[in-house]
């Protein structure tokens, strides 16, 4: 059992898949995932970011924004969730709202984690951080 | 000099085209960002000889124009959905760099709809513009002293 759990984790892939439309946002959350040695895959808005989905499910966790042209964060989730193959990443989704209603709307849809903007580097670092480390308790549950 | 709240609620401020003006003869204001917040970015510094903090300034810098720009083109054509996305978006990064009256701004005409005057958004709008192009200028020298 142990050997099982080891080889699933080794097997994880290092790539977390990264949409929002603010370049600042894109650039500061790759920094972050650079620097626990994790690539990036970036989308500039919604509909890129589905899209790469449709083809790649290799993500350990993915991070959305809330508001994006064509397609939103919780637009994502929900595909994402009705997915057989996306269905176990963890997502965190990021939003400058500070509606406490988009909040549980994430978590209902599925999210694992919701960072409001904005944010410290602090307040990032423990959200990646709790986003990683859920990817493995996720995939137990599922 | 009026405060930021004492022209977003002043229903005459409309009469003033720029009514900042007079403050930008003294330059860069001190509080147009928060150096603290956007300093405190360097823990995320990468080894790699970059400066995580310039390269935010840049690409800041880059995308700034064109959100103002939006805001603008939309307050005109009064277009709500594309003004509050703009402005929504343009509060995130500049919330997140420590560019707190520009994201003050943006929350305010976030909430603009038909409801509110064209008189009042406009106002709104060239605020935004002189406190963006206030803090364009203080990023800017912070990039300039960081490059040394």
């Amino acid at each position: 059992m142990e050997d099982v759990r080891f080889k699933l984790k080794q097997s994880s892939p290092k790539r977390v898949l990264v949409a929002d439309d603010d370049p600042v946002m894109r650039h500061l959350v790759t920094t972050m995932l650079k620097q626990r040695e994790y690539e990036a895959v970036v989308a500039k808005d919604g509909r890129e970011a589905y899209r790469i989905l449709q083809t790649d499910s290799q993500f350990r966790a993915a991070i959305f924004d809330m508001t994006m042209p064509y397609l939103e964060g919780l637009d994502l989730i929900r595909y994402m969730r009705s997915e057989r193959r996306l269905m176990r990443i963890p997502i965190m989704m990021i939003s400058a709202e500070q509606d406490i209603k988009l909040m549980a709307s994430s978590f209902s849809a599925g999210a694992a984690a919701f960072l409001p903007k904005p944010f410290t580097p602090d307040q990032l670092q423990s959200a990646i951080r709790m986003l990683l480390g859920n990817g493995s308790s996720s995939r137990r549950a599922a | 000099m009026m405060s930021f709240d004492q022209v977003t609620n002043n229903e005459n401020a409309g009469s003033n085209p720029h009514p900042l003006a007079p403050a930008s003869a003294s330059g860069i204001t001190s509080d147009a960002v928060d150096l603290e917040l956007l300093n405190a970015f360097e823990e995320l510094q990468l080894d790699d000889g970059s400066d995580l903090i310039v390269e935010l300034i840049d690409l800041y810098l880059q995308d700034v124009p064109q959100r103002v720009t939006e805001i603008r083109e939309a307050s005109i054509e009064t277009e709500w959905v594309l003004l509050k996305r703009a402005a929504h978006n343009l509060k995130g990064s500049s919330g997140n760099l420590g560019v707190r009256q520009v994201a003050e701004i943006c929350e305010k005409l976030e909430r603009m709809d038909g409801h509110d005057s064209p008189q009042t958004v406009a106002d709104l709008v060239r605020l935004l513009e002189y406190e963006s192009a206030m803090a364009n200028a203080a990023l800017a020298a912070v990039r300039q002293r960081r490059l040394g």
